[in-house]
């Protein structure tokens, strides 16, 4: 049976007896974070044939092959709450379910993929430990284990962006800065819009699916990855970022409008993700079939 | 090998003594229905406790590992990039690398390693390219970008004659491409399962590529020359390669390279190889039997089902057909050794493949140059960011 938490929730397994509301936001966590993390493994995806040593395809490799894991998990929990994997994907093509703003970019060279992948790892790390903390416990599960894989996966960035810092000639270390400026907006924006007043109206807050509000989270990750780029000698343009004398991190406020645009699927990428996702289905369905031996 | 216990009544007990505790394994009970094992359970395991959940899973149900396996469940021993730890390691290693007197010298580094130093928890090194092999003599990385490449060499001791060591390198290159189009795979969503089975075998596939190399006397910057570098000329993998394409072919290509492999190591362990070689080929052997088996299954499903049926017999009877060329390392390719060995790989591969199989009767010569546009595509993308850095950048 459900169990009362400190915090005044009670939390529930599949079998629990739960509030429609409960159920059917856990259904719609797990299957955002299913889509999301399945379109938003293809940007690094792309780079895997390019990844320029044995050990460093074996590392970028493992990373895909977890990140597609995390939409599996993610999947499972949505579909025992209801939600046909085949659905995740579908309604994405039929322009039902969005993804995030920063899986509507690429990479453009090798030397952006450490410093993006540093900024979205370490914003995603602190994400998933604060939603770990919802109601629904196989949603909380998954995202214990997913929260682990992240955890190297922030470490094999940290590796990729060193390397180039250390062993790359001065063009190539301009891009690795390039890159930061370029992904840290994104990533601001990913956390998503200021709560202002609202947080405790919001539902999902209510019914304790969304522990913490996204100012609280842009908050703690600013004080995670900022002092790690400056530590990596990455020059942090006060005009983007800087921290006042309270503590406080005060940023550049995301365009929420042009945000909303990339999302809706405006951004530079956008289309070539839903290619992609569309031909893999065309191509490989009835493979998929064959296997479960249904026509 | 993990097993379906058979005591129908028995049931495991699963108890939570706390939110926040772990769900852990307490012990079993006996009882004639699920109903009554749960309450059971419940008075033999928690009657003393405020417990706070309590599964109950009749044994039939479970499959459970056996005390023999331990290499199952270890992490990969040829896998260390997996482990957490690995790329700290790995940036410690190399920073203390370069300041022995004897290091390469790098281009000036932005900011000093110690910038990131890893913590103190690191765990051990691990070498990228570990040598399960007890450190085999390590030979001078072939500069392909630099000057001539060097010529195949035919002096690798150990795997018990050069012929065997021969196909040995020659099977590191067809598992080295084949690892790569499985990594691409894994985002091709054929099946969310399936993408996490091709990531591990194309992981493996890699990793049982790179160990053929330590074993023959490569270290790391040769490895990855080799792979990297070689222009396609000079590589020579079986023409099953070029049909590295779409799912069927690429089933049946990772059916018949997985027997390859599988034949190959099941010889070398029978001759007794040199010192290190048996560890290592016996875990590469047992990896590419579930490998086998994986494709197998793959093979009887397209086979069986009315859509993908003529697709599949398409694809199956290409690539055994082109697959003939597996173990024909010498120019005539027609030793004592290259007959026994593909009479076993051909019967392997209709066993597990099923009827259709095209392979010819005895071994083909392997060519140079071949791999079409499969192998190609690989060399090219493999080559755009390494070639915009200076050799020894990436290791
Ligand atoms: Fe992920």
């Amino acid at each position: 049976m459900a169990m009362a938490i400190a915090a005044g929730h009670r939390r529930y397994e599949l079998w629990d007896p739960m509030p429609d509301e409960v159920r059917e936001g856990a259904r719609r966590f797990a299957t955002v974070q299913a889509l999301n993390e399945l379109v938003g493994v293809l940007p690094f995806a792309e780079w895997l044939d390019r990844a320029p040593s044995h050990t460093r395809r074996q590392m970028l490799m493992a990373k895909i092959q977890d990140e597609v894991g995390h939409g599996h998990v993610a999947a499972r929990v949505a579909e025992d709450l209801g939600m046909p994997r085949e659905r995740i994907l579908q309604d994405y093509l039929d322009g039902r379910a969005k993804v995030h703003n920063i899986f509507h970019y690429s990479f453009a060279t090798w030397e952006e993929l450490g410093p993006g992948l540093l900024l979205m790892n370490s914003a995603a790390i602190i994400q998933f430990q604060s939603l770990m903390k919802g109601v629904y416990l196989p949603y909380a599960r998954a995202l214990r284990k997913i929260e682990r894989e992240e955890s190297f996966h922030y470490q094999h960035a940290l590796d990729l962006t060193h390397e180039v810092l250390t062993h790359g000639d001065a063009e190539q270390r301009r891009r690795v800065r390039e890159g930061f400026e370029l992904w840290l907006p994104r990533v601001l924006a990913y956390l998503g819009p200021p709560d202002t007043d609202t947080l405790h109206a919001n539902r999902m807050w209510l019914i304790g699916l969304k522990p913490d509000g996204n100012d609280a989270l842009r908050q703690a990750w600013l004080n995670k990855i900022i002092p790690v780029f400056l530590k990596l000698g990455v020059h942090v343009d006060p005009a983007l970022v800087r921290q006042a004398p309270s503590g406080e991190w005060e940023f550049a406020m995301p365009d929420w409008a042009e945000v909303k645009k990339v999302i809706a699927g405006g951004g530079p990428a956008s289309q070539r993700r839903l290619d992609w996702v569309r031909n893999a289905l065309d191509r490989n369905t009835r493979y998929r079939r064959a296997l479960r031996g249904v026509s | 090998m993990p097993h379906v216990p058979t005591d129908p009544d028995v049931y495991e007990v699963f108890a939570q003594n706390g939110l926040g505790k772990t769900l852990g394994h307490v012990g079993s009970i006996v009882s004639p229905c699920p109903d009554a094992a749960w309450h059971l359970a419940k008075e033999t395991y928690g009657r003393r406790d405020d417990l706070a959940t309590l599964w109950v899973v009749r044994r039939a149900d479970m499959t459970v590992s056996g005390g023999d396996d331990g290499d199952l469940l270890a992490a990969k021993t040829r896998m260390p990039h997996r482990q957490p730890g690995f790329p700290t390691a790995r940036r410690r290693d190399r920073s203390a690398a370069a300041s022995s007197p004897a290091a390469v010298i790098l281009p000036t580094a932005a900011v000093p390693p110690a910038a990131v130093a890893p913590p103190a928890t690191a765990p051990p090194a691990t070498a990228a390219l570990p040598a399960t092999a007890a450190s085999p003599a390590t030979v001078a990385p072939p500069r392909f970008r630099d000057s001539a490449p060097p010529e195949r060499r035919d002096d690798a001791r150990g795997a018990g004659g050069s012929e065997l060591s021969d196909l040995w390198l020659l099977l590191a290159d067809d598992l080295f491409v084949l690892g790569n189009r499985l990594g691409e795979r894994i985002v091709d969503y054929i099946d969310l399962e399936e993408s996490l089975a091709v990531g591990s075998i194309g992981q493996e596939a890699l990793a049982h590529a790179g160990t053929i190399l330590v074993l023959s006397g490569f270290d790391q910057p040769a490895a990855d020359a080799w792979f990297f570098d070689r222009p396609q000329g000079r590589w020579r993998v079986s023409r099953a390669i070029e049909r590295l394409t779409d799912w069927p072919s690429t089933v049946a290509c990772g059916l018949v390279i997985a027997a390859a492999v599988t034949v190959l190591a099941e010889r070398t362990v029978a001759v007794e190889p040199g010192e290190g070689w048996l560890p290592a080929i016996t875990a590469v052997r047992d990896e590419q039997l579930v490998h086998l088996d994986h494709w197998r299954r793959w093979a009887r499903a397209l086979a069986a089902f009315p859509e993908t049926r003529a697709e599949f017999a398409r694809a199956y009877a290409e690539v055994t057909e082109r697959a003939g060329d597996m173990f024909g390392a010498r120019p005539q390719g027609g030793s004592a050794l290259a007959v026994t060995l593909h009479e076993r790989f051909a019967a392997l591969v209709g066993e597990n493949g099923g009827p259709g199989s095209r392979m010819p009767d005895r071994p083909l010569a392997r060519t140079a140059g071949v791999g079409g546009s499969a192998l190609a595509y690989c060399l090219s993308r493999g080559r755009m960011v390494r070639d915009d850095y200076a050799p020894g950048v990436f290791q």
